[in-house]
């Protein structure tokens, strides 16, 4: 009898780590992840932005795919590869964080 | 030295007295705890000094990142202070939600203002690299380990030191955020 509990026991037990352990990767949030609303910078004067300043920085970072693809054709001076940088090591940091 | 016992025997009998008395008061139920009535207060300094000096003693030895004020701190705190954080702490054009106007004590707007409560200064908030660092040492403390009966939850079991410093870092910058940088800055989805 005892052995007839404990395998369900065990069974979730390790279900109810697995799935806390999940909870709160950023993941778990991309289902109702927002797009940034880039269109917004669109009408900054760019020649008034500090570029470095960090969330400028950030801005750009997360806009540069659509200042450059954008149907206006508006274009920022930017160094894509330093972009780039940025996104690829914004996501390793979210990535390290799974639980 | 009669006149010392005698004293000594009424400072015991009259603790023993505020011991029984408090007691009853306690199992009475006579104190109102709902959340939608304030502290006396009394009540309420006692809870708000006990509260700043526990937070200022834990948090004096923590050491602050020299790199706290990054763009890439500020995207991967961002998007998590919007998801776990804003719903009581608000955003750059809300100024209450359910949660603000319900619980008790009423969660601070760090949208509006520099939250550096047991601090003497860094009231600027606008610089990220020059806010005060012991508001920083508590900002990271809460978030870490929450505060007992405020609705302040503890995210240090999920989530990782880094994680929680790059929560400190874009709260920082938070307070000087208008709201389409804000938008911009704690979305998640990619273009």
């Amino acid at each position: 009898m005892k052995f007839k509990l404990l395998t369900p026991v065990l069974v979730l037990s390790a279900m109810g780590i697995a799935f806390s352990a999940q909870a709160h990767d950023p993941k778990e949030h991309m289902k109702d992840a927002e797009n940034p609303n880039c269109s917004a910078m669109e009408g900054m004067d760019h020649s008034k932005m500090d570029m470095n300043d960090p969330v400028m920085q950030a801005m750009m970072t997360q806009c540069m795919e659509n200042m450059h693809h954008g149907d206006d054709g508006h274009s920022m001076n930017h160094d894509d590869a330093s972009d780039n940088k940025h996104k690829d090591s914004s996501a390793k940091q979210h990535s390290e964080h799974k639980h | 030295m009669p006149t010392l016992t005698a004293f000594i025997k009424s400072l015991l009998i009259a603790a023993f007295i505020g011991l029984v008395g408090g007691g009853v008061f306690i199992y009475s139920g006579l104190y109102p705890i709902g959340a939608d009535e304030p502290h006396n207060k009394l009540s309420y300094w006692l809870l708000e000094t006990l509260r700043e000096r526990s937070i200022a003693r834990a948090a004096s030895n923590i050491q602050i990142p020299d790199n706290l004020n990054t763009s890439d701190r500020l995207l991967a705190g961002g998007a998590d202070y919007n998801d776990m954080c804003a719903g009581c702490h608000l955003k750059p054009g809300k100024s209450e939600s359910d949660f603000t106007i319900g619980l008790y004590p009423s969660p601070p707007n760090l949208a509006a203002i520099a939250d550096t409560h047991g601090s003497e200064s860094g009231s600027d908030g606008n610089k990220g690299g020059n806010r005060d660092g012991t508001a920083i040492q508590r900002q990271f403390w809460i978030i870490k380990h929450g505060i007992k009966a405020s609705g302040m939850p503890a995210w240090g079991p999920t989530h990782s030191d880094e994680r929680i410093w790059n929560m400190v870092a874009f709260l920082q910058r938070l307070p000087s955020l208008t709201e389409d940088q804000y938008q911009i800055l704690t979305a998640r989805g990619k273009l």
